[in-house]
């Protein structure tokens, strides 16, 4: 069992894939998080943003996305839409302040991506960074599992 | 080891839509700012239908201008669901609590949301269940009783749920009850053979339920507390 423990977090490793200890939700190594269970991946002063897997499984299914309009400002720690899965509309916050230039338009089609992709197909908005040192206060994948983890043990 | 969780109860009997919505407006940010503890408004409001974020007002079968006339209002919300009718002698729970404090996402919160209810509904021997997928709320066979519309800011909720107690049901045929044709709506006092009490013990009943699920150890009861002046300060 403890081999086979090993084997897997190893391969995770290689795949770039950090499997916290339970296994539940994963967490992608390259990218930067809060502990609003968003995400951002930053490509020099662009930052694409969604929402966790952990966030997405405790979500529930998605059925709505609100997105914000291109052009509109978000700041750090502030809210920029909402998702609404199991009649719970959720705000989403910004890592990052700046200004949006891109949202994900196919989730207002097909809101359950942010469920089947989080990381990838279920991106939602893409921001020009107005404040690069914001960058600094962001958990990376390790310090976002550890924190997971410890939320999920309060109940 | 857990920590002890203060639960504050405001017992506010009936409160205007629109009143209640700017008091959770004022709780909220006080709850965000650690100036209060976790808070829940028991209540029940006057005739009035509501819509959530995805204003889906399809569901609404009659024009907003009869409305008047049934003397009902209609609000547009930032809460999660479909439309909805609140009204007497339905018993509405407003949470106002930090999900992050207690590790809880919004689809754990709902489930507790719906054994609240079904919990109270076990009370009179009526056995009730948590709707499936794409139909959240609790329901007696295919009749629903319980409905839940929430919103989660920052991880603080507002918004809750609303038990019928005995409404009058004939107010629920002017809409698509929560976007779900062909189900009907039902109560407590439809589904029982009990006499029932006071309103004021379900109420009372509803609130031990929650605080029991959500792990409250200690309630602070506020009857016929007002609703906040505009000091911001209450009391």
């Amino acid at each position: 069992m403890a081999g086979g423990l090993l084997w897997a977090t190893r391969a995770a490793s290689y795949l770039r894939i950090s499997v916290p200890f339970r296994a539940f939700s994963s967490v992608v190594k390259d990218l930067k998080y809060v502990d609003s269970h968003e995400w951002a991946k930053v490509d020099g002063n662009l930052a694409t943003i969604g929402i966790t897997d952990h966030a997405q499984d405790h979500l529930g299914d998605v059925v709505y996305v609100e997105l914000p309009e291109v052009g509109a400002n978000v700041s750090q720690g502030g809210s920029f839409g909402a998702v609404e899965s199991v009649k719970a509309t959720s705000d989403i916050n910004s890592p990052v302040s700046g200004k949006v230039v891109e949202v994900n338009e196919e989730l207002s089609s097909s809101p359950g991506l942010v469920n089947g992709s989080p990381y990838e197909k279920g991106w939602i908005i893409k921001v020009e960074i107005s404040n690069p040192s914001e960058l600094n206060s962001l958990m990376d994948s390790e310090q976002y599992s550890k924190f997971c983890e410890e939320e999920d043990a309060k109940h | 080891m857990r920590v002890p969780r203060s639960l504050e109860v405001w017992k506010m009997g009936t409160v205007n839509y629109l009143d209640a919505l700017k008091l959770q407006d004022k709780l909220i940010s006080r709850r965000k700012t650690h100036k209060i503890s976790d808070t829940v408004l028991s209540l029940q409001h006057p005739p009035t239908y509501t819509l959530g974020k995805r204003r889906t007002d399809h569901n609404l079968l009659v024009p907003e201008s009869d409305l008047k006339t049934i003397g009902a209002e209609l609000h547009y919300t930032q809460r999660g669901g479909d439309i909805t009718f609140h009204g007497p002698h339905q018993a509405i729970l407003y949470p106002i609590i930090s999900l992050r404090d207690i590790g809880l996402g919004a689809r754990n919160y709902v489930e507790k949301l719906e054994l609240t209810m079904i919990e109270l509904a076990s009370l009179y021997g009526v056995k009730a269940r948590a709707g499936g997928v794409g139909e959240t709320g609790v329901w007696v066979g295919e009749r629903k009783i319980g409905a839940i519309g929430v919103r989660i800011s920052s991880g603080i909720t507002s918004h809750g749920l609303a038990f019928n107690i005995d409404p009058d049901l004939n107010y629920f045929k002017h809409i698509v009850p929560c976007g779900i044709a062909d189900k009907e709506v039902t109560s407590l006092r439809r589904e029982t053979d009990l006499v029932l009490p006071t309103e004021e013990v379900i109420h009372e009943q509803l609130i031990s339920c929650f605080a029991r699920l959500f792990c409250f150890s200690d309630l602070i009861w506020k009857e016929d507390a007002p609703i906040l002046p505009d000091n911001g300060e209450a009391e």
